[in-house]
């Protein structure tokens, strides 16, 4: 239905996309550059970053609200942007930011430290941001004070060596992002929608809609001026939703679109016979980009049978991690052999798992999966299904419909389930439903995700989703989307303590790797989540406008241009006539 | 026949130009063929046995195919049908002679399996329909006051809602789906117009004298309603009942192309949906949703066959002169 209804939509996008930039000012196409989103923007009123309900990726952060600092996920090296740097005291429970001089919002108010203070302020007043990044800030920071206008001080709970890589540097995603203080002062942050919307950004919103935002180059821009940066070439950005798959290829082949979502190898193979101007991050295959967030299936754990860890771990038996690399991704990922990205940075973390035994293997089990499930007490019944008390044993496993790449992963495991004797379906879900609702409130029997995600090149940020720090009830929202599954256990009381302890050491602490192996092993017993495969991004670019993108050979960072990274991303591209 | 056709035989001759005594041949067959059986016409003929080909390529090929390469996962990705390359330039095999789907599904498999099921939804649609119809038309026709005044006010509102709206909503607040619950879904927009159709020819046939005559020998209101009256409806109904299966398969189509029909459950429309999910056009594999969109193409031409068939049973003067 989603994608018939875009289908629909992406013809009048298109259409009032340009009608609209005929009206408001005449860009040419060559001057545009068209980015894919893959959701609808469900409150396109609404620029409120820190209520639920994701909607920054329409280019909001990208184009209009700059980060403090950006990951590179190349260099390793965290850049500065509207800061210049950071230290800490050797305890690293108090960290200080310097900001740079002569940034300014678009509505010409200068930003300096008040503006950070007031939004981490905010943060920290209000429990009603349930967001990630509000969250994150809540449960690290103690007090944020003023040095000068350009120099910030941050008093942490406890020792955190990660602070700006967890909060400010853009390493998943976004980052916590700061607010204009003049234009928030006095709102309720958690009604305000910040409409129109102001940041400090070289864009500036044209127009929005729930189908696309057009955002107009500002030409005042505080980075020329000051000489941080030159503008960026295009004169205008466009964020359109281009539906399913079938779409977004079309759009890509004819020149409509010069950077798409994730496609299947098949539709990627297809749009390179019929455009020589797509390309992807490798030249070959696998073409596609590992994104960090490596896939799982995540159990409601307060949910009969799958309160029961070896339920839960009978699933994880049955689940054949090569046939969803082999039919799912074609062959372009990986089966995940721990609950990390398989970076090289994590290599020490994930070989201590596999050496202490704690780690996952990529074949079935079967056998052993329905003995388990047969000493729970099920009894396989004529349909082939297992039945106790005259009831089949069933799964409904939630996924968002977004993506191929979700829905075809989520129909293996079914096939595998239904095959081993569990009655599987999938659920598939809206986007904004699925998190929204489904995830953050626990409204899942097992559901499609990557919440461990966090980790790129140490293991305390995905670990600590897991701990029991942050359990809510079934129906209020689980903080920063952690432990949505609600696992809470002796054994999570154990690996919240090694997890906790963890985060307090320095990163590279030798004693790390085997903590992590250990404190892994409660997840490889109990298994809250099961780790699947590693996410395998195979992002198509039309370099027939624009040239710059990245790439493995142009490793200026990574491509994930839904990301607040991807003010680097537009900053290189380049004319292509 | 014989003497007809001798006659004209005798008369094609005598006429001037050999043209004349070809439009006179078919005229006089075609004059004859009004006191044929009627059950008997090419129309009828043609659909039935298309029909009965499409069920008996499901019914012989569960037994001659094997039907576990409905699974995914089980055969290789993407292969075109024998004979052909795919874009990669992988050569179809006759192992799987019409292709795979992207998720290593047999192409023959899912045909052969998902045809009877999306014929069988349209014809428990239609029976569960039309049986609904049936009753509630003749009630409304014959015992007319209250009983007619609810029935048709109810069948007049349901009427103008639209089905696909309803049902894209239903089927999303039930998930999954079995095959029949759809059919019983689908069913609860299919008695509106046999009901206002039958009511209107049950109301003209109250009147005739047969009907009055049961009356008078004191026949039960069922006894005269579907002993008495029916009979006479047959062909209607049949004809009646074939248009309510093709549009209870467009509307199943319709919402399995939506991915709101069965998962697990292969029919054409799941097919189809799967195809389009997963870019199969842009990829050029035209086995996958070309195959089935061409068995509903002639699985609702064969439909129509039946149905302008049966129209020229019930309605004589259809036939050819």
């Amino acid at each position: 239905m989603n994608h018939l209804k875009a289908s629909l939509l992406v013809g009048t996008a298109m259409a009032v996309a340009f009608t609209g930039s005929v009206v408001a000012q005449d860009v040419p196409r060559e001057d545009t550059v068209i980015f894919d989103i893959d959701r609808t923007i469900r409150d396109p009123e609404n620029f409120n970053p820190f209520t639920p309900g994701v909607k920054r990726q329409h280019g909001a952060h990208q184009t209009m609200w700059e980060p403090l600092f950006i990951l590179n996920y190349e260099s390793g090296e965290i850049e500065p942007w509207l800061a210049t740097g950071f230290s800490s005291n050797d305890a690293q429970d108090e960290w200080t930011v310097t900001l740079r001089d002569g940034v300014t919002w678009s509505d010409g108010e200068a930003f300096n430290a008040d503006d950070v203070i007031f939004s981490v302020q905010m943060a920290l007043d209000n429990e009603s941001l349930s967001e990630r990044e509000p969250a994150t800030i809540r449960a690290q920071v103690a007090g944020v004070e003023k040095v000068d206008d350009l120099t910030v001080t941050f008093t942490l709970n406890s020792s955190n060596p990660r602070f700006i890589l967890e909060n400010f540097s853009n390493r998943i995603f976004g980052s916590f992002l700061i607010m204009p203080e003049h234009v928030w002062t006095g709102e309720d942050p958690s009604t305000f929608a910040f409409n129109p919307p102001v940041g400090t950004g070289p864009y500036t919103l044209n127009s929005i809609a729930t189908n696309r935002a057009i955002w107009d180059r500002n030409d005042d821009w505080w980075g020329a001026q000051s000489g941080f940066m030159d503008l960026p070439e295009p004169l205008r950005v466009i964020f359109l939703e281009s539906g399913g798959e079938e779409n977004r290829a079309q759009l890509m082949v004819s020149n409509q679109m010069d950077a798409a979502q994730a496609v299947t190898l098949g539709t990627f193979e297809a749009m390179g016979f019929q455009n020589d101007n797509i390309i992807a991050w490798f030249d070959d295959l696998p073409y596609a980009w590992p994104d960090p967030c490596a896939r799982q299936m995540e159990f409601n754990t307060t949910v009969a049978p799958w309160d029961n860890a070896d339920m839960r771990r009978a699933v994880e038996m049955i689940i054949d991690r090569n046939q969803i690399v082999n039919i799912a991704y074609e062959g372009t990922t990986q089966p995940s052999r721990s609950m990390f990205v398989q970076y090289g940075a994590m290599d020490p973390f994930i070989d201590a798992i596999e050496a202490a035994g704690h780690g996952f293997t990529a074949d079935a089990d079967v056998e052993a999966a329905q003995a388990i499930i047969e000493a729970a007490g099920y009894t396989l019944g004529s349909d082939g299904l297992y039945e106790l008390n005259g009831e089949d044993l069933t799964a409904n496993i939630h996924v968002n419909s977004a993506s191929p790449e979700y829905t075809r992963t989520i129909d293996v495991i079914v096939e595998q389930l239904n095959r081993a004797g569990i009655s599987a379906r999938a659920v598939p879900v809206e986007n904004s439903v699925f998190w929204g609702e489904v995830l953050p409130l626990g409204g899942y029997d097992m559901s499609y995700s990557w919440l461990s995600c966090g980790s790129v090149n140490e293991p305390w940020a995905s670990m600590n989703r897991y701990t029991n720090a942050t359990i809510a009830p079934i129906g209020e929202r689980a903080p920063g989307f952690n432990n949505t599954g609600r696992w809470n256990t002796d054994a999570t009381a154990a690996y919240t303590e090694i997890v906790q302890q963890m985060g307090t050491m320095a990163i590279g602490d030798p004693a790390i790797p085997a903590m992590v192996a250990e404190a892994h092993g409660y997840l490889a017993d109990e298994v809250p989540f099961v780790p699947l495969v590693q996410a395998a991004k195979l992002l198509p670019f039309n370099t027939t406008y624009w040239t710059g993108w990245p790439t493995a050979e142009n490793n200026y960072n990574h491509p994930a241009f839904w990301w607040g990274s991807a003010h680097q991303i537009i900053h290189n591209l380049e004319r292509a006539q | 026949m014989t003497d007809t056709t001798q006659s004209s035989n005798q008369t094609g001759p005598t006429v001037d130009s050999a043209a004349a005594g070809v439009v006179d041949t078919s005229m006089a067959s075609g004059r004859f063929n009004r006191f044929d059986n009627p059950w008997l016409n090419p129309k009828l003929i043609w659909g039935v046995c298309i029909l009965g080909g499409i069920l008996l390529l499901g019914v012989i090929g569960q037994f001659i195919w094997n039907t576990e390469l409905v699974f995914t996962g089980s055969t290789p990705l993407k292969l075109p049908p024998f004979g052909f390359e795919n874009l990669r330039r992988q050569e179809g095999l006759a192992e799987f002679p019409l292709g795979t789907d992207g998720a290593g599904r047999d192409l023959l498999a899912l045909l052969i399996v998902g045809t009877p099921n999306t014929l069988m939804i349209g014809a428990v649609a239609s029976l569960i329909g039309m049986s609904t119809g049936i009753f509630l038309g003749f009630s409304a026709g014959f015992i007319g006051g209250r009983v007619d005044d609810v029935i048709r006010i109810f069948s007049d509102v349901m009427i103008t809602i639209p089905p696909l709206l309803i049902l894209v909503v239903f089927q999303s607040a039930f998930g999954d789906v079995s095959l029949f619950m759809m059919a019983v879904l689908i069913a609860g927009f299919m008695w509106q117009s046999p009901t206002r159709l039958i009511r209107a020819q049950v109301l003209s046939m109250r009147e005739s004298g047969y009907v009055k005559m049961a009356q008078l020998s004191g026949a039960s209101t069922m006894h005269i309603m579907f002993r008495e009256m029916m009979p006479n409806l047959i062909p209607y109904l049949f004809g009646s009942f074939i248009a309510n299966v093709t549009t209870a398969i467009v509307t199943a189509v319709g919402l399995e192309v939506l991915g709101l029909g069965p998962q697990r459950i292969p029919t054409l429309g799941r097919i189809i949906y799967d195809a389009i999910n997963s870019g199969a056009l842009i990829q050029n594999l035209w086995w996958w949703w070309g195959l089935p969109t061409a068995l509903l193409a002639i699985m609702f031409i064969a439909l129509l066959l039946v149905n302008l068939g049966l129209d020229e049973v019930s309605n004589p003067r259809l036939r050819k002169m």
